[in-house]
């Protein structure tokens, strides 16, 4: 298996150089939305003497560049070039290989991390220089991020594939994986800390995955929560990834038997 | 009795489909209500096929050939019935299956567009886990046999139709795959690019003993590779057996061809010999009930004389006869 995965990594390096501009552009797209809720919240937070809960401007800064590192870091697009996939039948020949369909969307996310890394971290270096971003990160932080941050992409990795494999059943999961991002969008952590979620929402927000998926490796990484409240929130990602291991093995099966392998 | 590589019973598979009526209040009423069909697009074939053995799989559009051609290759899941292909049953798709079979869709790209042939070949390699001493003398067979030297180190979006299908047909057989599913591998290539592609399947089949099921809308595709045809129609089968049987069984004809010498084929009155089926000049076309073609062919020759400059005759043209099989739809015949 290592070996095919280190073949797909070149095919897929290759496949990347093509587009590197395009790349960069999407990478761009990916953290102006991030950077637009910060500029917001540091004019809200200065309109009302530059403090919003435990968050200054500061701490809104050290936030949010968190959480577009995060972003880049843990998101996934699986749903969209899934159904893509399936509707114009260039699934089919991927099934038809012993090789699980699942690992080259492994490996696309990879590397498309990878190869927009480094520009981002020089865009995030201005964005920090800006606002005077504050960080409370200690080295306990740092070391929980690297598991936070994984399983926060385990979540989203594999959920995307859950919500992708109805597909199966509609040909088209636009609108589906549209209210997901939603969620993603109230719940995450994106357009507010989740600690500044008025009190259902929060509460809401804490029973849900979004939050898992964004807003606590994106905390952890700020060192804006304790490391027991880490700990006890990335028990609550690990959760969150068993159950969209086991989701996303019942609903493939399923969805296999149901496939209709339309326009190929 | 040999171990049969594809071993098909009863199979049958059924689509659920939606139908509506056109115009705007049957578009409204979909919204509430949707009206769903039963499509039978198998309905309960048998069939085997034994090693190395091409053979043709023909049917009008719709008629299931392409459906049980997934099946087979385990990218469906049958409704009914029973398949075994190397023993093994297909929709269960085990890796060992997989490595041993190949589905080649002519109008379906299975390569990465943006990067050349031989580094998707490579990402092939691994996921059939193919040694790579029989890698490369695989690869070096097929560049040799498709003539795809010049092609390999160009990304695959810059090649032309053709050169696709080329490139399509090696990465399809990189793992030197035991049965081969083709399913119209030269839709849409000019007649020469058809007729490289033909030969590669026969050369193919020849050097490595393939068993090969082939479905084409081009009889030249199927009288050149095949010996053997299954015709369905409606997701039934109407015919298996030779080829060169089909039209003895379903048109119960001969053509017979007659050229004059004197350009009066075209008001000659042949109508005693045969049904006249067209004129030219100099040339008249004869539709003859099989069994008394050699009895008419020996009148035409005595009563024409020396006015006969040619004589044949000849089966109906394969796609000629295809076409009675589906019109009539005769039942099934087993030769």
């Amino acid at each position: 298996m290592i070996r095919t995965y280190r073949a797909l990594l070149v095919a897929q390096l290759q496949a990347v150089s093509q587009y590197r501009v395009q790349s960069v552009l999407w990478m761009l797209l990916e953290i102006i939305r991030p950077v637009i809720f910060l500029a917001a919240w540091v004019a809200v937070a200065n309109s009302q003497g530059g403090q919003i809960g435990a968050y200054d401007v500061r701490d809104f800064a050290g936030y949010y560049i968190s959480l577009t590192l995060v972003l880049q870091l843990v998101f996934s697009w699986n749903a969209y070039d899934f159904e893509y996939e399936v509707r114009l039948g260039r699934l089919s020949p991927k099934l038809v290989r012993p090789l699980h369909p699942i690992h080259y969307a492994v490996v696309e996310n990879f590397v498309w991390k990878v190869t927009t890394f480094i520009p981002l971290v020089i865009c995030l270096a201005v964005v920090i220089l800006t606002f005077d971003a504050r960080f409370r990160t200690t080295p306990a932080h740092l070391l929980l991020f690297v598991p936070s941050v994984l399983l926060g992409a385990a979540i989203s990795f594999l959920s995307g594939w859950v919500l992708a494999t109805t597909a199966f059943w509609t040909t088209r999961v636009h609108a589906v994986s549209t209210l997901w991002d939603r969620g993603l969008f109230i719940f995450a952590g994106m357009i507010a800390p989740l600690a500044l979620l008025p009190g259902p929402l929060q509460a809401i927000a804490l029973v849900l995955p979004f939050g898992y998926m964004l807003g606590v490796p994106a905390e952890i990484l700020r060192g804006g929560i304790d490391v027991p409240t880490a700990l006890l929130l990335m028990v609550g990602q690990a959760i969150w990834v068993v159950f969209f291991y086991i989701a996303f093995h019942r609903v493939w099966r399923a969805g296999v038997r149901q496939y209709s392998a339309v326009g190929a | 009795m040999t171990e049969a590589v594809v071993d098909v019973r009863e199979l049958r598979k059924t689509f659920r489909v939606t139908e509506r009526e056109e115009g705007l209040a049957a578009t409204l009423r979909s919204f509430v209500k949707r009206h769903r069909k039963d499509v039978n697009a198998v309905a309960g074939i048998t069939f085997r096929i034994d090693p190395g053995e091409v053979v043709g799989f023909l049917g009008p559009n719709g008629a299931g050939k392409t459906t049980t051609l997934k099946i087979l290759s385990g990218l469906l899941h049958p409704s009914g019935g029973e398949a075994r292909v190397l023993e093994y049953v297909p929709w269960r798709r085990e890796n060992a299956y997989l490595r041993r079979m190949t589905l080649l869709m002519g109008n379906r790209s299975q390569l990465v567009w943006d990067i050349p042939a031989a580094d998707s070949f490579r990402v092939l390699q691994e996921i059939y886990r193919v040694p790579e001493e029989q890698f490369r003398s695989t690869v070096a067979e097929l560049t040799d046999l498709l003539e795809l030297a010049e092609l390999m180190h160009k990304p695959v979006r810059n090649l032309s139709l053709g050169e696709r299908m080329k490139v399509e047909f090696a990465a399809g057989l990189i793992h030197s795959p035991a049965v081969a599913f083709l399913d119209e591998p030269t839709i849409g290539l000019d007649v020469s690019m058809q007729a490289r592609i033909r030969r590669f399947v026969a050369e193919y089949n020849r050097r490595t003993g393939a068993t090969v099921l082939l479905t084409s809308h081009y009889m030249d595709d199927v009288v050149a590779l095949c010996k053997r045809v299954i015709v369905i129609h409606h997701g039934r089968l109407l015919y298996d057996g030779p080829l060169a049987d089909l039209a003895e069984r379903m048109a119960p004809y001969k053509i017979i061809t007659a050229t004059l010498h004197d350009g009066a084929a075209a008001s000659e009155n042949l109508d005693g010999y045969g049904t006249v089926v067209s004129r030219e000049e100099r040339r008249v076309m004869l539709r003859v009930d099989r069994q008394v073609a050699p009895e008419r062919t020996a009148r035409l020759v005595n009563d024409l004389g020396g006015r006969l400059a040619d004589i044949s005759v000849e089966d109906p043209p394969i796609e000629e006869v295809i076409d009675r099989v589906f019109t009539s739809e005769q039942t099934t015949v087993r030769a």
